[in-house]
């Protein structure tokens, strides 16, 4: 007995140590290759030259000045020869290095008498002469980090994510005295609405990814979102469901506020984006448009737990506050930081979690709905649900 | 059967939409707010605009230094009429990398080592000789403009990298003429930078006079077919960081020519002064104006005498060329 379970601790030594053995031969190949590779293209045919293109990650507008932020995302250097603003040569300086080693960021300072409310495009011309040109389409004054910036855009995520959510779960006592076919036309509705959100989210983050450098690996940056959030999910959901094998109640309520939580913090990272790129127009729409397209995702919380006893209103509050608050963080991010990479990772994440909810909520109605998944009302009420998110998607 | 709602139910489940509508209207006067606050403070602010029209001397981001393009602007001298006398040139064609503008490098090919080419000058009945040699990486020619054979015309005479040619004819007519690579694609072999000036004097020799040569051009940097720089002499403002020095009243002759890929025509037009405008200076016929336009190949020869003293800004009447390189000044002093 002794022996035996001696000898297989030290095959288990052994197996981790065998284990080890392709990552150091990896470290020796690549080491090699870094060595020797250059000969070995060579010969495969000449290095193709780099992109030079630089990621012209934010461009801020300050009574007098222009301020763009740009971000070597290649491997090689790239030097930042001139400037232009509307296909004009402007003098700049430079609040950084002149050569921007991979993945390292410089902000340009370029003074200018820009013109409120109009489209303007900024370039940045690298030593190699490849020009990279950001269009804005209109050109606003940058709000600054401010005490109160960040009150109005904590504002516009209250507005836009809880004061929603909270009308929406007032459908609570209505839903209640419905009967279980019309109930689980609801949840099926709820289902519809989030595979809505789930295809919006995945349509934005894969918008936006096409719009980075190819150096930052868009699409894999939409998946790894989508993936993470949506096994992240399917463990929660495991958790609440112990061994019930499904979930219902307040805790499926949960995992939709969850799912529509993230889907807003994306909605208040693009709310705030808008403000701050200027589409100001656009932002105002936003807000209001969201306030309508929400409330249906209060229903969505609603639904679940209309069938069970009564629930506490502190945890009505605590859902409201999952599903709604993320929109405010979402609109600080997107008003002070845009980030084109921030954006593609939330709505992917987004995407993700919308996605598993669906599959929670579908579980779910299998199970209770009468009738199963293809009764009427399921099938009406999934429709239904993609149909209202389309049409109160029409005031955005 | 699905039981129907009472009206109060309908009500109750009515309420969210009801109350959204006020909650929605918050957001709109907030919003139309921000942006008259906005315009106001940058009314104030105007001031810190720093206009590059204004952009003259040392702060100019031009490249190279004051004498950069001085074998550009400034041609050889006549020489007086003497028909049959040999004119020789050699020049090779290459590949090279040249600063457009400052800081930016362009994968030039061009004649001798510079674009535009080295200044090419005759008077008419020469017997011009220019002995070719392409030292680039693909075949070139060298087409003229001006009357010739057709077996001297760049066009049927490809030379191949490593090979030689020599062209060889009467130089005529009189004018202001130029010469360009015309190996396919042209536009490539054109854009790329192979191309120069070429005067051929009259016999009757044009009154002295402080003379010029500007070729205008541009460059697509990033490969696009759109130019990215627009030049006169081939270095993007020169001539705002180092202002062309004349002096008030004497004649100015300027050789203008227009080699500019891409873009259907350019022009020049002088600040605060008149000019007699030859169109390839081959007639007498003159307009006085302060704009002309020309397509790609056209050229003419401009005459002015200045009237005032200071600097007199001349630049491509298109102002987004003029914004991205081709803007200079002339120094006029007593």
């Amino acid at each position: 007995m002794e022996s035996g379970a001696l000898a297989a601790r030290f095959s288990g030594a052994r197996w981790r140590f065998w284990a080890l053995v392709p990552i150091i031969a990896l470290v020796g190949a690549v080491s090699l290759f870094a060595t020797t590779g250059d000969s070995l293209l060579e010969l495969v045919g000449k290095n193709p030259p780099p992109a030079d293109e630089l990621d012209i990650r934010r461009v801020e507008f300050r009574p007098g000045e222009i301020k763009v932020k740009v971000t070597n995302p290649q491997r090689d250097d790239i030097t930042i020869a001139t400037v232009t603003v509307d296909d004009a040569i402007v003098p700049y300086r430079l609040d950084g290095d002149r050569t921007l080693g991979r993945l390292r960021s410089t902000a340009i300072l370029v003074p200018f008498d820009w013109v409120p409310d109009e489209p303007i495009s900024v370039g940045v011309t690298s030593s190699s002469g490849i020009q990279t040109t950001k269009e804005i389409t209109a050109a606003v004054e940058t709000p600054q980090a401010s005490a109160r910036g960040f009150l109005g855009y904590g504002i516009i995520g209250f507005l836009v994510g809880i004061v929603p959510v909270a009308l929406g779960l007032a459908w609570l006592p209505s839903l209640r005295r419905a009967s279980p076919e019309w109930l689980a036309a609801f949840m099926a509705l709820t289902a519809g609405l989030l595979t809505f959100l789930a295809l919006e989210a995945l349509a934005e983050a894969i918008d936006l990814q096409a719009a980075l450098p190819s150096g930052l690996g868009g699409i894999g940056l939409v998946l790894l979102g989508v993936a993470s959030t949506y096994l992240l999910l399917t463990a929660l959901s495991r958790s609440f469901a112990k061994g019930e094998g499904v979930v219902g109640g307040v805790a499926l309520a949960t995992l939709v506020a969850v799912g529509i939580g993230l889907h807003n913090l994306g909605e208040g990272l693009a709310i705030g984006t808008s403000f701050a790129l200027g589409e100001l127009a656009l932002g105002s729409f936003f807000v209001v448009g969201f306030m309508v397209h929400n409330v249906t995702e209060g229903l969505g919380i609603a639904a679940p737990i209309a069938e069970r006893g009564r629930v506490r209103l502190r945890r009505l509050i605590a859902l409201a506050l999952i599903a709604g608050a993320p929109a405010i963080p979402g609109a600080w991010v997107g008003g002070f930081v845009t980030s084109d990479v921030l954006g593609v990772l939330f709505f992917a994440g987004a995407a993700g979690a919308a996605l598993e909810v669906v599959v929670e909520v579908g579980r779910y109605v299998a199970r209770q709905a009468p009738g199963g998944l293809g009764s009427r009302h399921v099938l009406g009420g999934y429709l239904a649900g993609i149909a209202v998110m389309y049409v109160t998607g029409l005031l955005i | 059967m699905a039981k129907h709602f009472t009206r109060k139910q309908v009500l109750a489940g009515s309420l969210p939409f009801v109350a959204a509508a006020p909650l929605a209207k918050l957001a709109w006067p907030s919003t139309a707010r921000g942006g008259s606050d906005h315009s106001a403070l940058h009314k104030g602010d105007a001031h810190a605009y720093v206009g590059h029209a204004a952009m003259i001397g040392e702060e100019v981001p031009a490249p190279g230094g004051p004498h950069a393009q001085d074998k550009a602007l400034f041609p050889p001298a006549p020489l007086p009429h003497k028909p049959g006398r040999i004119r020789e040139y050699n020049l090779f064609a290459l590949d090279h990398t040249i600063e457009v503008a400052q800081g930016v490098h362009f994968e030039a090919w061009s004649y001798n080592g510079s674009v535009p080419g080295p200044i090419i000058r005759a008077t008419e009945d020469d017997l011009l000789r220019v002995n070719f040699t392409n030292g680039g990486s693909h075949p070139h020619t060298i087409h003229f403009h001006g009357i010739h054979p057709g077996n001297m015309d760049g066009v049927f005479e490809t030379v191949l990298p490593g090979d030689s040619f020599r062209y060889e004819f009467p130089a005529r007519p009189a004018g202001m003429q130029l010469y360009h690579c015309h190996a396919t694609p042209l536009k490539k072999h054109i854009h790329k930078g192979l191309y120069g000036a070429f005067i051929i004097d009259p016999a009757k020799p044009r009154p002295p006079a402080r003379e010029l040569v500007m070729v205008m051009n541009g460059y697509d940097t990033d490969g696009d077919g759109e130019n990215n720089f627009y030049t006169v002499n081939g270095r993007a403002f020169y001539y705002a960081k180092y202002p062309i020095r004349v002096k008030k009243g004497e004649l100015v002759r300027v050789y203008l020519a227009n080699l500019t890929e891409f873009d259907l025509i350019n022009s020049l037009h002088l600040h605060g002064e008149f000019f007699r405008y030859y169109p390839t200076g081959s007639t007498d016929h003159f307009e006085y104006t302060d704009t002309v336009m020309l397509c790609q190949g056209e050229r003419g020869i401009l005459e002015i005498e200045f009237h005032n003293t200071g600097h007199f800004m001349f630049h491509a009447h298109q102002s987004e060329f003029a914004e991205l390189g081709w803007m200079g000044f002339f120094d006029v002093r007593d």
